[in-house]
């Protein structure tokens, strides 16, 4: 399932529209991004995705440039940005609680992005009803921004960063203010407007599940760092380290000793299993302490006692409509317990004995030290 | 890029404002450090003088009045301010909430002369409260509040209530609701709720409005000028009677020198109690 | 849920003793208001006749209506500097970090700590020994002075509650510093500037301390002017005064109420 990777894209195929080099800011001695270099594509839709406190919104704020970094480069369609004031970037943002100006009507919000350009009034007039029709909301123009429902005034923020056609679009956890039928809407909506334009866009979040659907790639950030940076699918499905792993999606990790590797084909033992494994991973840790990281949609339930399988027991068994969620209690495991998913009807009585089996191809192994990172 | 795009034109009034003050500050520290030459404004060579003679029995009584004066007016405005701010705080309707603050903050609004009358004419021999106890044969004769420390005391009381309302009604709109609701769903009746999780929750804010308290009554002037009338002689007063009656501005100014200091050692005490009380409420 | 005796008990103890406190606060209003329609000039109560004699008394004693129009000028005059002195380090102190800043901040506001009495004898030395003339002016001082602290808290509390992002949105869209400043922070903080100023004016109008020793017979404020009415005369016209003195207040604070909401500006809620 695993076996057609998609090669990783490379990053050459045009001039890059925001350009990173080693870019890094500390608040008062205390690092909040540590060097980070990037490219994003011309119309790439890059998501930087992290708890908070990861760095994400600093990077977003350095590229909007609220912030100084303190070191490195900064470039935007290949123009050196780093000591460019935010209003002359040409950069459209969208934030979190979307800051519309609350003393303007919705199209002096629009236009207000066009008057400091010193736009033609004429035009301003035009390109303000041809944004407020793209977003769905010519007939709201005279409306004051607290008259509006939370989707509407999204829009509004959305129209008003993209009158100025930016040459890219900053995204600052625009949803989560949003219910969640009205967010999915949304994210349906601000995707096909923004692939429709063809926009550089970065978008910051901590929700896993708006990264995965809307992102070209997704850079998951934790401390200050960019941990992985890939696809949606190589995120979820090749997670390269034990931070990304957990982050994106569920995993079940179990504390194994590394006997022995040749090429990507491993062998370990968990407990008093001995497992012959495949992983995905071009680099891997030294014969020692690791941590063993599966899916849970790659885990089996099979009989206890079975060859090649780890024991566990049923602790707990959570109905969930179409499945059941099982938790087992199992010694081997981090923390003691594994999680996963069977169809409702199959769901075991607690304090069962089972055995969990894992696949050949697909695992991974993490060096032990970062567990505790 | 300028970071700081505003700064040259939006300090400048201000240290133009702050030189002012400054200015007038060493205008007083000079003058209180030189010699007092009677029938002139100039002021003579440098001298200590001025601070001996604050060691007279005048100028002492002077210093013990105002002493008086802001201790039993900050505890009596404390024990009518808080029930105050409580009830406030704590008013169910927004009405009722609204009235109490409008109500309580009005004296602060008037400024001090038509308060002070105004209790000229409640506290005066043959004023409000005299007439009302005479007629209600509670007393034959009246009782003496003009020129007295009592009458001064009920009027500074009046002065500070606002203030002290208002401190106390923000610390204690302060305090999670929900302390209390965890307090009284342990068995706390309402009285132990309070004595137990609200007075001490809100003693910070006590600290605070008592400090406050002081600072106010140690520098009214009108109220013991009006009703003390010369009897009950506070700094202010005598500040201002050795700078008019005798012109004597440099003992004028040792006088305040000397009452500013004290204000600020006895606000720097109340300030280290209020740091070391938001120490131990700190999460 | 059921009362018990003691909830009782509790209840009606606390309305009486808000009553009262009310009352004692309220009082001396009743008294005033009364007696300025006392007829005869010695306070006595209850009066033995009515007449507005005290209120025409107000208006033919010229000092009080010299003493208000230079009040009226000076917290005019005075809430004015103020109000862009204090907004203007209000900003600077939200916003920049500088040399000597904490000294800056320091010197104004000390006339929280400086009794009135003191800054009143400050600048009327400072203003004997450089042998300036005690005009108007001085008295404008006094009060800017006096009231900058209160009008720099209150906008500093307007700009810590701004939201920053309209700022940066602006900038985001091309405005300038300035243009940010004229566009998205001065309209914002509107009610902040015209409740700082109002208080400013207020206070200013109030003040009493300082300008005693600071006014001449030319320069005197409404009042100095009263103070030295109660100590020439001992008629009920200053309780006339009075009563229209609190009229006058009570309708501007109804009105700052009505606009800002005085829990908010007062930050009680």
């Amino acid at each position: 399932m695993l076996s057609e990777i998609p090669p990783i894209p490379s990053q050459n195929d045009a001039r890059p529209s925001v350009q990173i080099d080693g870019v890094s800011k500390s608040f008062s001695g205390v690092t909040a991004l540590e060097p980070v270099s990037l490219k994003i594509r011309k119309g790439e839709f890059l998501t930087l995705l992290g708890p908070s406190g990861c760095g994400k919104t600093t990077l977003l704020n350095l590229i909007a440039g609220f912030l100084e970094a303190d070191s490195g480069e900064l470039f935007i369609n290949s123009e050196l940005v780093t000591q460019v004031p935010p209003h002359q970037r040409e950069i459209g943002i969208v934030f979190q609680n979307y800051a519309l100006f609350p003393h303007m009507s919705v199209a002096q919000n629009v236009a207000y992005g066009l008057r400091t350009r010193r736009v033609p009034k004429a035009e301003i007039a035009e390109r303000v009803r041809e944004t407020l029709a793209l977003v769905k909301l010519e007939d709201f123009a005279d409306r004051r921004p607290r008259q509006l429902s939370g989707g509407q005034q999204q829009r509004v923020a959305l129209a008003r960063a993209l009158v100025i056609r930016p040459r890219v679009l900053l995204l600052d956890e625009p949803f989560s203010a949003l219910d969640r039928n009205l967010r999915t809407a949304m994210q349906v909506e601000l995707k096909e407007i923004q692939s429709r334009l063809g926009l550089t866009t970065v978008f910051v979040t901590h929700d896993q599940s708006e990264a995965l659907s809307m992102s070209d790639r997704i850079a998951v950030m934790s401390r200050g760092r960019i941990r992985q940076i890939g696809s949606p699918t190589e995120i979820y499905d090749c997670p390269q380290n034990h931070f990304v792993s957990t982050f994106v999606g569920d995993a079940n990790l179990f504390s194994a000793t590394l006997v022995e590797t040749d090429g990507k084909k491993v062998s370990l033992n968990v407990g008093e299993t001995r497992l012959p494994l495949t992983t995905y991973q071009d680099e891997l840790p030294a014969a020692g302490p690791v941590t063993l990281f599966v899916r849970p949609e790659q885990c089996r339930l099979s009989a206890a006692g079975q060859d090649g399988a780890i024991p566990a027991t049923v602790a707990l068994s959570v109905y969930q409509g179409s499945y059941a969620e099982m938790h087992l209690d199992c010694p081997t495991a981090e923390g003691g317990r594994v999680m996963l998913r069977v169809p409702a009807s199959e769901a075991l009585p607690v304090g069962t004995a089972v055995s969990i089996a894992l696949p050949e191809q697909g695992p991974a192994i993490y060096a032990k030290e970062e567990a505790a990172a | 890029m300028s970071k700081r795009p505003f700064l040259g034109w939006f300090a400048s009034p201000s240290i133009l404002i702050a030189f002012g003050i400054a200015a007038s500050f060493l205008a007083i520290v000079q003058y209180s450090l030189r010699a007092y030459v009677p029938g002139s404004l100039d002021p003579g060579g440098l001298t200590l003088d001025n601070f001996t003679t604050l060691w007279k029995l005048v100028y002492g009584q002077a210093f013990v009045n105002t002493v008086l004066l802001c201790f039993w007016t900050a505890l009596f405005t404390l024990l009518i301010g808080y029930p105050l701010a409580y009830a406030m705080v704590r008013a169910q309707s927004a009405k009722l909430r609204s009235a109490i603050l409008l109500i309580s903050l009005t004296p602060l609004f008037l400024g001090e002369i038509v308060r002070t009358y105004s209790w000229m004419i409640v506290l005066g021999n043959r004023g409000f409260v005299n007439t009302a106890l005479k007629q209600l044969g509670l007393i034959d004769q009246p009782i003496n509040f003009m020129f007295t420390m009592t009458g001064v005391v009920i009027a500074l009381v009046h002065f500070t209530l606002p203030i002290v309302v208002v401190m106390l009604a923000a610390a204690l709109s302060h305090i999670d609701r929900n302390l209390e609701r965890a307090a009284t769903s342990l068995g706390a009746g309402r009285v132990v709720v309070f004595a137990t999780v609200t007075l001490p929750l809100s003693i910070p804010g006590i600290v605070a409005a008592t400090s406050t308290a002081f600072a106010w009554t140690f520098s009214a002037f009108a109220t013991p000028q009006m009703i003390g009338g010369g009897k009950v002689q506070t700094i202010s007063t005598l500040v201002y009677q050795v700078g008019f009656a005798s012109f004597n501005f440099p003992l004028a100014a040792s006088l305040s020198l000397v009452g500013l200091l004290f204000t600020i050692a006895v606000l720097a005490i109340f300030n280290t109690g209020i740091r070391r009380l938001e120490k131990i409420g700190a999460h | 849920m059921k009362k018990s005796t003691l909830d009782h008990v509790l209840d009606w103890s606390g309305r009486i003793l808000l009553t009262l406190i009310l009352g004692f606060v309220l009082l001396p209003f009743f008294v005033v208001l009364i007696a300025s329609f006392n007829d005869s000039a010695i306070l006595s109560f209850p009066p033995k006749s009515w007449s507005l004699r005290w209120y025409a008394n107000v208006f033919e004693y010229r000092d009080f209506g010299a003493g208000l129009v230079n009040s009226l000028k000076i917290a005019g005059i005075g809430a004015s500097i103020a109000i862009v002195a204090g907004a203007g380090f209000a900003y600077v102190m939200d916003r920049y970090d500088f040399a000597l800043k904490g000294l800056l901040n320091g010197v104004l506001m000390s006339p929280l700590i400086i009794p009135n009495f003191t800054i009143g004898l400050g600048l009327l030395i400072l203003s004997t020994s450089a042998s300036l003339p005690r005009t108007i002016w001085l008295v404008i001082a006094v009060h800017v002075i006096i009231v900058l602290p209160f009008v720099v808290r209150s906008v500093y509390v307007s700009l810590q509650n701004f939201e920053r992002r309209y700022e940066q949105a602006a900038e985001s869209l091309g405005a300038s510093p300035l243009h940010v400043l004229v566009t998205i922070t001065l309209p914002l903080l509107v009610p902040g500037l015209v409740s700082g100023a109002l208080f400013a004016a207020i206070l200013s109008f109030n003040e009493f301390t300082a300008s005693l020793f600071v006014v001449n017979q030319r320069t005197q404020t409404l009042p100095v002017a009263m103070y030295n009415y109660v100590r020439e005369y001992a008629d009920p016209t200053l309780a006339a005064v009075s009563v229209i003195y609190v009229l006058v207040v009570a309708v501007l604070l109804l009105i700052v109420h009505k606009f800002f909401r005085l829990e908010k500006v007062l930050n009680v809620e």
